[in-house]
Formats: structure tokens, C-alpha cells, sequence
């Protein structure tokens, strides 16, 4: 019990040390600038925004497998619904501090209110992932005081699941519809993100509660952590075969913007062709996840999720930076004809901060708020 | 109601870079930055070899994706077809730039004009700092600052916003014409208001078949490229035999 007690302090320490680094870097970028980014006006957006999308997708993704139980009324899953709630509040509080931290001018945050633009889809995404965490802090409330099913909690557990469909979709349709990179692909993108966010937040809730089941030595029943990884393998499956076709319209298109993508893309390397992290981050964890003794045992889940997690992460990063690497118009004077990448120590300390936060959260919400509890 | 763009004729234009110039000094661009720029290229092997050169800055696109993506409305149209950008709005999210089909927005990563902030002598006692001849001309942040740029936006913009050409809107509200408009040396540039048939702009649209960068995208693109300078002659023959 002392060395459990011991843990925890030694836990809630590194946690404190962290966001005591991070405000500091909160204080360095806007004192000194986004300069201290290793971005340029050719690689504009880098691994805060990278972070951003991923963890809003994710938290996008557990508001979706919070509705199996709260909108849909598969009743069994209950004892995992309010820690998803809780999950997707803190994962996309996570969110918010990358992207809070990618901005230039936080301090102009107002003008998204008094100066709203409706045909922006920047606008529309924080706008609606805004409302999501405010119907998600409510809906988790109403869960906590006890109140799982009146009308008003069930409307915000609908509202929820309709934000966290098209949140992603509106993030996809960030890349999708820039005139400027047609490498984006359109309307594709925003289906990708959407099933990318499904994929990620079903890993980042089975990677979660295993390590807390681990830790705390209970939890719910084995069999429905089998029913989620099975979720867990078709939403895999899904994104593989969305992969595949993504990869085989891109290699079979001859437009020119997609001939020179070709050349700058595999910014995480590539074997025989095809990109390092899809390989080890989506098609690996997916054939093990196949393997049916693997899905059934507790590190097999582990592995899988970390693995997706991991992966999901690089290939955000890849798609990012592949759209952005090379000079558009008369960049190309001043730039190089492909620009390489790695992240400073500042953005990767943005990266800390929000996953200091996430942490701080998931941690706090763990030993105060009942997330196991199910309704009376 | 005036609808204002350019022609640039590429006849004239002898790729002199004055239009740069004169836009650097008239707007505060610092460095590292280019509201007015170029698209140079050289296609062939010597001795058959060909240098292309296409002076570029803000199109001021009738369906301007700048101004569709940007979330506060920073980025927005005047009455008159320019684009226009306001700091004070400006989140620095850098979607513009991002989404500009064009390469013409550029973000202040740092506050501008480093150089002349800074405070050390070269030599010791020998030479003034940088920072020692911006307060000797009574300058803002540069010797040459241009005070006039202030009329329609802050005469240096301020890191964590995003900036690009503004056809000079200070200028022509004034009735004069862009700065580098009115430096170019060999008159290439035409500026004007299109929805008036006798301006020279109007003319010359009318006259040559323009061109427009990447017009394929729909964005209605408002600076206009005409003619085009090839002195190069072949030997004539019957069908290359």
C-alpha cells in the first residue's frame, strides 16, 4: 500500500516538473516567438499541430465508443462509458494546449467569437470541438451526480456523438479543400480522419484501461475487453483498407502535384516502397490482431494499441509534412526544393506539456471520480 | 464599383528586381519576406537554353482561399478587389499561407527586423550598432522606416501574424498608383481598375491574351500576365526536314 502511495507521489512529482516545463514554454514562444519552431514559411505546420490533430481525433474517437453505451444502450459496455467521457474530456484538453501553443497569437482568440468567418473550416473545427468539451463536461457531470439517463443526459450523449462524427470530418476538410495542395485528396481526408479517430481512440481506451486494470488489479470483466479488441480489429481493418485504396489512387494518378509529392513523400522512410509507419504502425498490429490468441490475451492487446498509437501519430506527422515539404510559387527562390524536418526541442516540449495535461487529468479523474461506476 | 488588378508585360519587364526594391521600402517587408517576388526558371542545355522570369506578388483573387479559410475574418476583400489583411485579427493559425495556391504569405516567426534591433558595434568604438543608426535618423525598428504604410495597417507588423501585398491600398486610396508600379524602370507594370473599359489595364486585357498563374484552380486571379520576350531566332525550314 506505502509503495503504491510512494508510486503515485513519485508520479504526481515527474507530472508537476512537467507542467512546470511547460509553462515556461508557454511563456519562451510567446515572448520570443514561433522562431524557435523548426518551421519556415514552406513547413508551416509541425509536430504541435501534428499532436493536435492526433489527440482530438482520438478524443473524437472515444466519444464515439462512449455512444455504444450512452446513445445506442448496449447496456454491457456501461462500466466503461463514464471513463470514456472522461477520457475524450482530457485527451482533447491535451489537444487544445498543442494547438494553443501552435498558434502566433493566442492572445486574438477573441476574434474566433467577434469575428467569426462560416466558410472557414478552421473555424467550424474549433468551434465544434469547443461545444463538444462543454457537452461532454456537462454529460460527465449529469454521469457523476448519478443522472446516466433523463432526457437532457441522453440528448447530450447524442450531441456528443454527433460533434465527435464531425469534428473529424471538419479537421479532414482542414487539408482537404486547400486549393494550394491537391495532395490532400479532397473529400478523402475527411473520411481518413474520421476513421483514423475511431481506430486511435478505441486503442488509446483498451491501452488505458488495461494499464489501470494492471495497475489497480481489477476491473471490468475480461470477456468485454475481448469484445472492444474485436471492435478494436474491424476499425483496423477499415482504415488498412482505406489505406490501400488511398495508396493505390495516389499511385496510379498522373497528376503533376501527386508526380512530385511522390518524390518528397516516406518522411519516415519507407520498406520496399511503402511507408515505415503504415507498415509497423497500422499493418502489423492488424495481422496480430488477426491472430485470434493474440486479441484474446491482455499484452497482446497492449502491443496492438501501443502499436496503433505510436503509428497513428507518425502517420499523421507523415501526411502532414509530406503536403508541405516542397516550395509552392515563388518560394521556390528562396527555399530549397525540398525542405527536411525534425522537430525542435520547444515543440517537442509543446508535445510534453500536452501530454503532461492529458496525464495530470487522466490521473486525477482516476483516483477522485468513480470513472468504473455504472447507474443504479 | 472599381475592381482593381495588374498587367504585367512581360515584354518589358528586364527582371531589374526594382519592384522588390521599392515594395520593401514602401511596406516595412523585412527580411526574408517578399510581398513582391519571382518565379525564375531555365529550361534547355546550353547553348539552346532559356531563362524565364515571372515577377509575382498577391493575385488578389476574386475567390481568394485566403480569405474563405481564414477563421476570423483577418484576411477579407475590399469593396475595390483588394485583398486585404488585419493584424489585430489575426491568430496567426497561418491557414492563409497554408492554403495560398501562390506562395505569397508570409508569417513573422520573430519580431521583424532583428537586424536592426541589434545593439552591438561591429567594432568596438569603430562603428555604430545597428540598433545606434535606427535612433539616428529617428527611425521605427529601421533606418529607413516608412511611416505612410501606417495609414491602413501598423507600419511593421508584429511576430505571430501573417502578412503579404496589399496593391499598395494606401497608396491608391490616395490615387497613386503601387509602388512598385510606379518604380518599375521599363513601365511594365499596368495598374488599374478593370470594370472601367478605357482604363490602359481594361486596353491592354482586351488587346493581348492574358495569362494568369495556376488558373486552372478558380481562384479569378487578378494580376494579369501579357507578351512575353524570346529573342532567340532559328533558321527557317520546310517542316524541320
Amino acid at each position: 500500500m506505502s509503495a503504491k502511495k510512494g508510486l503515485y507521489g513519485t508520479w504526481m512529482a515527474v507530472l508537476g516538473l512537467a507542467v512546470l516545463i511547460g509553462l515556461y514554454t508557454t511563456y519562451k514562444l510567446f515572448a520570443d516567438g514561433h522562431v524557435l519552431f523548426n518551421t519556415n514559411d514552406v513547413i508551416i505546420w509541425s509536430l504541435p499541430l501534428g499532436v493536435y490533430i492526433y489527440l482530438a481525433l482520438a478524443s473524437s474517437g472515444l466519444t464515439i465508443l462512449a455512444a455504444l453505451p450512452l446513445v445506442f444502450g448496449i447496456r454491457k459496455y456501461e462500466p466503461f462509458a463514464k471513463r470514456l467521457v472522461f477520457l475524450a474530456i482530457a485527451t482533447l484538453c491535451g489537444a487544445f494546449v498543442s494547438i494553443g501553443l501552435e498558434l502566433g497569437n493566442v492572445f486574438h482568440m477573441i476574434y474566433i467569437m467577434l469575428s467569426p468567418n462560416f466558410s472557414s473550416p478552421i473555424w467550424w473545427m474549433g468551434a465544434i470541438y469547443s461545444v463538444e468539451l462543454a457537452v461532454l463536461v456537462v454529460k460527465f457531470a449529469l454521469m457523476h451526480k448519478g443522472d446516466w439517463h433523463s432526457g437532457f443526459s441522453n440528448f447530450l450523449a447524442r450531441a456528443s456523438f454527433l460533434l465527435a462524427i464531425v469534428a473529424p470530418l471538419m479537421i479532414g476538410s482542414v487539408f482537404g479543400i486547400t486549393e494550394s495542395r491537391v495532395t490532400y485528396f479532397g473529400p478523402v481526408m475527411s473520411i481518413y480522419c474520421l476513421l483514423m479517430a475511431f481506430m486511435s481512440g478505441t486503442a488509446l481506451f483498451l491501452f488505458y484501461s488495461l494499464m489501470v486494470n494492471k495497475l489497480n488489479g481489477n476491473g471490468a470483466p475480461a470477456d468485454l475487453y475481448d469484445e472492444i479488441a474485436l471492435i478494436f480489429t474491424y476499425a483496423t481493418a477499415v482504415v488498412v483498407g482505406f489505406t490501400l485504396l488511398k495508396f493505390a489512387i495516389e499511385s496510379a494518378t498522373v497528376i503533376p502535384e501527386f508526380l512530385v509529392y511522390h518524390q518528397f513523400e516516406h518522411a519516415f522512410g519507407a520498406i520496399r516502397g511503402f511507408h515505415t509507419e503504415v507498415l509497423l504502425g497500422l499493418f502489423l498490429p492488424f495481422v496480430l490482431l488477426l491472430i485470434p490468441s493474440v486479441r484474446a490475451s491482455a499484452g497482446g492487446k497492449i502491443i496492438t494499441s501501443v502499436l496503433i498509437l505510436i503509428g497513428t501519430l507518425f502517420m499523421h506527422m507523415e501526411i502532414l509534412l509530406a503536403g508541405q515539404s516542397h516550395p509552392v510559387g515563388p518560394k521556390a527562390e528562396q527555399f530549397p526544393e525540398f525542405i527536411k524536418y525534425f522537430p525542435s526541442i520547444w515543440e517537442f516540449l509543446v508535445f510534453l506539456f500536452a501530454l503532461t495535461i492529458m496525464l495530470l487529468l487522466y490521473t486525477l479523474g482516476e483516483r477522485y471520480l468513480k470513472l468504473t461506476e455504472v447507474p443504479e | 464599383m472599381s475592381r482593381y488588378a495588374m498587367v504585367i508585360d512581360l515584354q518589358r519587364c528586364v527582371g531589374c528586381g526594382s519592384c522588390s526594391i521599392a515594395c520593401r521600402n514602401e511596406n516595412n517587408v523585412p527580411d526574408g519576406m517578399y510581398w513582391s517576388n519571382k518565379i525564375t526558371e531555365t529550361v534547355g542545355t546550353f547553348p539552346d537554353v532559356r531563362y524565364h522570369y515571372i515577377p509575382t506578388l498577391c493575385n488578389h483573387c476574386e475567390y481568394a482561399p485566403c480569405v474563405r479559410g481564414c477563421p476570423t475574418k483577418a484576411m477579407h476583400k475590399l469593396d475595390n478587389g483588394i485583398t486585404m489583411h488585419d493584424p489585430k485579427k489575426c491568430i496567426g493559425c497561418k491557414y492563409c499561407e497554408f492554403n495560398c495556391p501562390y506562395g505569397v504569405i508570409y508569417f513573422n516567426w520573430q519580431d521583424p527586423h532583428q537586424f536592426w534591433r541589434n545593439k552591438n558595434q561591429l567594432l568596438k568604438g569603430g562603428t555604430a550598432s545597428p540598433r545606434e543608426e535606427v535612433n539616428k535618423v529617428n527611425g521605427k525598428e529601421t533606418p529607413y522606416y516608412n511611416p505612410e504604410r501606417e495609414a491602413t495597417l501598423p507600419g511593421n507588423r508584429s511576430k505571430g501574424v501573417v502578412e503579404k501585398c496589399t496593391f499598395c491600398d494606401h497608396r491608391v486610396s490616395e490615387g497613386l498608383l503601387p509602388r512598385c508600379t510606379e518604380a518599375c524602370p521599363a513601365n511594365a507594370r499596368i495598374f488599374g481598375d478593370i470594370e472601367d473599359p478605357k482604363s490602359d489595364a481594361s486596353k491592354l486585357l482586351g488587346k493581348f491574351r492574358p495569362f494568369r498563374l495556376r488558373e486552372q484552380i478558380g481562384t479569378n486571379p487578378h494580376v494579369f500576365y501579357i507578351r512575353g520576350y524570346n529573342p532567340a531566332q532559328y533558321k527557317p525550314t520546310k517542316g524541320g526536314v
